[in-house]
C-alpha cells in the first residue's frame, strides 16, 4: 500500500509554458510576455495553474513509468477528481522535484479508484503545489493483475 | 447566496485541439486522439482530457477575478466531453475569497465541477 514515485528534477522553461498556455487557450499576458510577467511581480514568466500536468508527462521519470510500476493501463484509467493547494509560484528557471504516493486505494461496483497526492518543491526546497489526483480504473480488465500486486 | 459570475461561452473543440493539448501536456493517453483506441475502451470516440477541462476553468477563473491567486483548486469530472460539442462556464463568487463552477454542454449536461479558494 505504501507506494511511492519519485519523478526527475524537471526544468520549467518559457517556450514549453507559452504552449502549455496557447493549447489550453489561456489569455494572460504573463505567461505568453516576460514584460508582462516582470509588470505583474513575477520573476519571470510564471507557470499556469494546471502546469503540473507538464511536470508529470514530459518528465525524463514520467507518470508512465509511475502506471507502469503501479501495474496499471493508462488507456483503461479515467481522471475522476483533481485538486491544487498553492505554495510558492513555479517560475520559468525553476527546477521542480516532485514525489508521488498512493494514499488511498478502494473498490466501488465494477471500479477500483486510487488516490494519488504529489507534492512539487523548487530548488530552495519550498513546496509550490500539492496535487491531489482520484484516478479510476475499469476493474474487469486488469482486477486480477492488481490482485496480483497487493 | 453568492454573486453569479458572466458565463463563460466555449466553441466547440476540433479533434487537432486534443491533439495539441496531448502535445503541449505530454498526456497522450490514445482514448483522448485515437478512435480506434477509444472505442475498444468502450468509449464511443476520444473524450477530452479532463485536465484541458481544469485548464478551462483556470482561464475563467483568471478572467472573472484578474490579479487574484489560487490558493485552492478542486474539480469533479462528472461527464465526457467530446469534440464538436459547445460549452459553457458558469460560475458564483460564495464568498469574497472562493466561488464555485461548472462547465455544461449546451443540454446542461455537466461535465466538470468545481469550487475555489482565492489567496
Amino acid at each position: 500500500m505504501e507506494q511511492e514515485f519519485h519523478y526527475a528534477p524537471f526544468r520549467v522553461e518559457a517556450g514549453k509554458v507559452r504552449e502549455f498556455a496557447r493549447a489550453i487557450g489561456l489569455k494572460n499576458p504573463v505567461y505568453f510576455d516576460r514584460q508582462a510577467a516582470l509588470d505583474a511581480g513575477y520573476r519571470d514568466i510564471p507557470a499556469p495553474p494546471t502546469y503540473t500536468t507538464v511536470i508529470d508527462f514530459w518528465n525524463e521519470r514520467d507518470f508512465y513509468q509511475l502506471f507502469s510500476q503501479w501495474g496499471l493501463d493508462p488507456n483503461d484509467i479515467l481522471h475522476g477528481e483533481q485538486s491544487f493547494e498553492y505554495g510558492e509560484d513555479i517560475i520559468s528557471g525553476d527546477v521542480i522535484t516532485a514525489k508521488a504516493v498512493m494514499i488511498g486505494r478502494f473498490d466501488k461496483k465494477d471500479k477500483r479508484f486510487y488516490q494519488l497526492e504529489t507534492t512539487y518543491r523548487n530548488q530552495d526546497a519550498e513546496v509550490v503545489r500539492i496535487g491531489r489526483a482520484t484516478l479510476i480504473e475499469r476493474r474487469e480488465q486488469h482486477g486480477a493483475e492488481i490482485a496480483g500486486h497487493s | 447566496m453568492g454573486q453569479k459570475l458572466p458565463d463563460i461561452h466555449k466553441d466547440a473543440l476540433a479533434p487537432i485541439d486534443m491533439v495539441r493539448y496531448s502535445g503541449a501536456s505530454g498526456d497522450f493517453n490514445e482514448i483522448h486522439t485515437v478512435p480506434k483506441v477509444a472505442r475498444k475502451k468502450g468509449l464511443k470516440e476520444p473524450i477530452v482530457h479532463g485536465m484541458l477541462l481544469m485548464g478551462w476553468a483556470a482561464e475563467a477563473i483568471e478572467e472573472w477575478l484578474p490579479n487574484r491567486k489560487l490558493a485552492k483548486f478542486t474539480v469533479r469530472f462528472v461527464g465526457m466531453a467530446h469534440a464538436g460539442e459547445a460549452f459553457v462556464i458558469e460560475g458564483m463568487l460564495t464568498t469574497d475569497n472562493a466561488g464555485e463552477l461548472q462547465i455544461k454542454d449546451a443540454s446542461g449536461t455537466g461535465k466538470l465541477m468545481g469550487s475555489f479558494e482565492l489567496v
